[in-house]
């Protein structure tokens, strides 16, 4: 039990350096790459405060996905509008004394488990039976769904079904937040899940889960449509001047 | 490179059957080519490719479509100085297939 | 020529079946030794073409965050997969958008992620073959860069961007397209894409003015190379040449006459397209728009005036700012811009489309038109894809889809709106733009066509439309080509300045 306390404790070490350190370094290649031309897809917002509004209804809303297609909007809003409540109720585990407002949150937390676990399943019927989405599958696309299939359905099976001592748990974060040792209640479900998300961390900057931090550097949709008015040069392109 | 062959001679041609060196062209070779392109030359037919022969010559370029009607108007009279006329001459189009047959490089662009 | 049949209207318009392998090997010309020299790319493939490819997308994706963003955002959702034309009209899979960039993605992903060195049948990532490559020639010469894609994608990510990417790529190793690439060594060296010399150019221009006096009685004047005129235009070479887009050239030489401007064409910057886009070269892109800089210096121009083009107008409207200084806001000590904006008049937007130019001095009353001449034509319009998803007009977004809008409908009295979901940004694109309006392509022309000529011909039975007004040389090329392959007359395409040339009233009266 201690061993498995200890090993769980080092996996999130090491879990929590691989997504802090991939992620900054993805975003600062993100910005750290030049935008050469101005490829706003318009009509864009010819404003700064424009173009925020316009990220924060894609960030939230899901505004190009919805013009696109219902069923993937749908599934896809669900998922995501859960997985923030998930995780936001999560928290508590992390919070000693727990924060008001996820007090708050805690029945909506509880049950958004269950409408990302909707969500989740109707995004991969549709990746398994229309004939498009399938052909553009890889193995991995399918696995990644299969990962947090795994990681909301243990969730699930201990907030409804087992009930593991959530307590112990959060003892354990605490201390593991503190870099001092407290036990994990041995329970195979537990261990299931937080392998599993230990998982999804490491492979967030390496994988299409990038998606997340890519959408904020998009240039189609970051840019403000100003061309005419400001001159926009990259730094090597501005070489080329010279 | 793709090459036509006209009275046992070869004759260098691009992937769509333009004549590579515009000196090559005949009359025999311009045949050749309608015959390729399922046009039956007569005294219309070439009409058209002599003037886009002449008009080549002084300007080393085909004619705009509306230069070609209204020069044709001029000769044989305005009923024929349409491009209904020229469409009916040379099915896909008179700049490119009478070009073709002409033995003059094709237009390029958005043509 | 082949023959080539239109394929059918889909009875319900939903997303077709997948026919994997349709357009499998179907690939344009491949430019020759003397043509890919010309503008400076190797004559033919390289010996070590794969390490050169791998090299230059490492290099391209250090220089484009679009790339780098794109290879890396795709979830796969699919929301981009029936948002193709060419798909649509095709029904290969690989001419869905997300497989497209796909193409380029397994390779991105096997050279430059950790998962793609470690476990590439795992997450799709493939060497680069041979196979591959030949690949790529194939369906990256498959999509127009018309961007409709990038509306819906949940990210923005822009197939245009992955497509001239890989025609970069295709070009730094002797592989290039010869259509777009003996264009633009003909703009190098005779000023236009069509090849069209300077005295050619000026006898057209003489015979323009001749018809048009036959036609009003009144002396427009169509210019070329005339110092110090205040407007600079310029047109794709197309509307000194081609049916129907010399109507539109009319169009302009009248607005221009009754506002009573001083304008010029130029023999030397005879050409608005500029295919280095196309070919997604930098460097091209910039050499073909700096004639334009070159030549507005020259004759010391007050404004900037572009004709009815699509990707020209994406170029000027969004790029010419960036790649020659044609427009404002520079910085104090960039000399290089400022020594053009100091003598461009900032009253306007500089460059100003021909469009503006017109709903402006219609907006100002210094225009008057009798509607009843254009009474013969009911008319609907076609947004272009470069003009709609690349660019604006006016000063509000969307200004790029009502101002057309507003100028048939202030010289004529019939206009009918297409399928809502097929007109303004969610517009189809013709089928034959991004350097694919080239006749060994013309069976896919023909597919990509299919989206737009099934909502045609709903107004067309619905409203008897005989005339599609649009504002893109290449649009207006492919569909007098296609128009008669689908059953319509090939008359029914033309531009908004012909509807304006038909209606102006000219003279002092």
């Amino acid at each position: 039990m201690v061993m498995a306390s200890t090993l769980f404790a080092m996996v999130f070490y090491l879990a929590s350096l691989f997504l802090v350190v991939g992620l900054l370094y993805r975003i600062a290649t993100y910005a750290g790459t030049p935008a050469p031309l101005k490829i706003p897809t318009t009509p864009a917002p010819t404003t700064q405060a424009g173009v925020v509004l316009r990220m924060a209804r894609e960030v939230v809303f899901f505004e190009s996905l919805f013009k696109a297609n219902l069923w993937i909007w749908s599934m896809g809003w669900l998922f995501h509008a859960s997985l923030a409540l998930v995780l936001a109720r999560h928290l508590r585990y992390f919070s000693e004394p727990i924060w008001g407002w996820v007090v708050l949150l805690q029945p909506f937390g509880k049950y958004a488990g269950l409408t990302m676990l909707a969500g989740l399943l109707g995004l991969w019927v549709r990746r398994l039976f229309v004939e498009r989405i399938r052909y553009i599958s890889t193995p991995s696309d399918h696995l990644m769904l299969v990962l947090l299939l795994a990681i909301t359905l243990s969730g699930l099976t201990m907030t409804f079904v087992t009930h593991t001592d959530v307590v112990a748990v959060k003892n354990f974060f605490i201390g593991w937040l503190r870099l001092s040792s407290a036990p994990l209640p041995t329970d195979f479900v537990l261990y299931v899940h937080l392998l599993g998300v230990a998982v999804l961390m490491t492979i967030f900057p390496i994988s299409k889960l990038l998606h997340a931090p890519g959408v904020f550097f998009s240039p189609s949709r970051n840019q403000t449509d100003n061309p005419r008015e400001k001159r926009h040069i990259a730094a090597w392109a501005s070489d080329l001047e010279k | 490179m793709a090459t036509i062959e006209v009275g046992g001679k070869t004759y260098e041609t691009d992937e769509e059957g333009y004549l590579v060196n515009l000196s090559d062209w005949d009359a025999d070779v311009a045949n050749h080519i309608a015959t390729t392109e399922n046009i039956t030359m007569t005294d219309q037919h070439w009409e058209v490719i002599n003037f886009l022969r002449e008009y080549f010559e002084e300007y080393q370029i085909a004619p705009a479509v509306r230069v070609l009607t209204k020069a044709i108007g001029k000769k044989l009279g305005a009923d024929k100085g349409t491009s209904e006329y020229l469409y009916a001459l040379y099915p896909y189009g008179p700049g490119k297939q009478a070009c073709k047959i002409a033995g003059l490089p094709k237009p390029t662009g958005c043509v | 020529m082949a023959d080539v049949a239109a394929p059918p209207y889909r009875v319900i318009p939903i997303i077709p079946a997948l026919k994997p392998g349709a357009m499998e090997g179907v690939k344009p010309f491949i430019a020759g030794d003397k043509i890919n020299t010309a503008i400076g790319f190797p004559g033919e493939l390289v010996a070590d073409w794969h390490d050169k490819a791998i090299a230059k997308m490492g290099e391209l994706l250090a220089k484009y965050r679009s790339l780098k963003v794109y290879m890396d955002a795709c979830v796969h959702c699919g929301a981009c997969a029936d948002k193709c034309h060419y798909f649509i009209g095709t029904q290969d899979p690989k001419n869905m958008p997300v497989a497209r960039q796909d193409l380029m993605r397994s390779v991105y992903r096997r050279y430059f992620t950790l998962p793609g060195k470690l476990f590439p049948k795992l997450v799709g990532a493939r060497d680069l073959t041979r196979e591959v490559l030949d690949e790529w020639y194939s369906y990256f010469h498959q999509c127009s860069e018309c961007r409709r894609c990038s509306v819906f994608c949940p990210y923005g990510i822009d197939t245009a961007e992955v497509t001239m990417a890989a025609r970069e790529i295709l070009d730094a190793v002797g592989y290039g397209q010869k259509y777009s690439n003996e264009i633009i060594g003909k703009v190098h060296r005779i000023g236009n894409n069509l090849g069209l010399p300077g005295p050619a150019l000026r006898d057209t221009l003489e015979g323009l003015e001749e018809d048009v006096k036959d036609a009003t009685g009144i002396d427009v004047r169509f210019p070329i190379d005339v110092k110090g005129a205040d407007v600079l235009l310029i047109t794709p070479s197309a509307d000194f040449f081609a049916e129907p887009h010399i109507d539109s050239l009319v169009g302009y030489a009248k607005v221009f006459h009754a506002t009573g401007t001083s304008w010029t064409l130029s023999s030397m910057a005879s050409e608005a397209g500029n295919f280095g886009m196309f070919i997604g070269n930098y460097e091209q892109l910039r050499s073909i728009a700096l004639r334009i800089r070159e030549v507005a210096l020259e004759l010391g121009v007050k404004r900037i005036v572009v004709g009815e083009c699509g990707h020209a107008w994406r170029v000027a409207y969004s790029f010419w700012n960036t790649l020659t200084g044609v427009g404002d806001g520079a910085e104090a000590g960039d000399h290089f811009a400022q020594l053009l904006q100091k003598q461009l008049d900032h009253r306007y937007k500089q460059p100003t489309h021909i469009c503006e130019f017109t709903w402006d001095a219609i907006e100002r009353g210094l225009l008057r038109f009798d509607k009843s001449k254009n009474d013969r034509h009911i008319i609907t319009f076609h947004d272009s894809c470069n003009v709609a998803r690349g660019s604006r007009m006016g000063d509000f977004a969307g200004g790029q889809f009502e101002i057309p809008r507003n100028i048939i409908k202030a010289v004529a009295n019939n206009f009918y709106e297409m399928s809502p979901e097929t007109t303004r940004e969610q517009t189809f694109c013709c089928g034959g733009g991004g350097g694919l309006l080239t006749d060994d392509l013309i069976d896919l022309r023909v597919k990509g066509a299919l989206p737009r000529m099934e909502v045609l011909q709903q107004v067309v039975d619905e409203h008897g439309v005989n005339f599609m007004a649009t504002i893109c040389a290449i649009c207006k090329a492919q569909f007098t080509k296609v128009l008669p392959i689908y059953g319509f007359d090939r008359r029914l395409v033309g531009g908004v300045h012909q509807l304006v040339s038909n209606a102006i009233i000219l003279g002092d009266n």
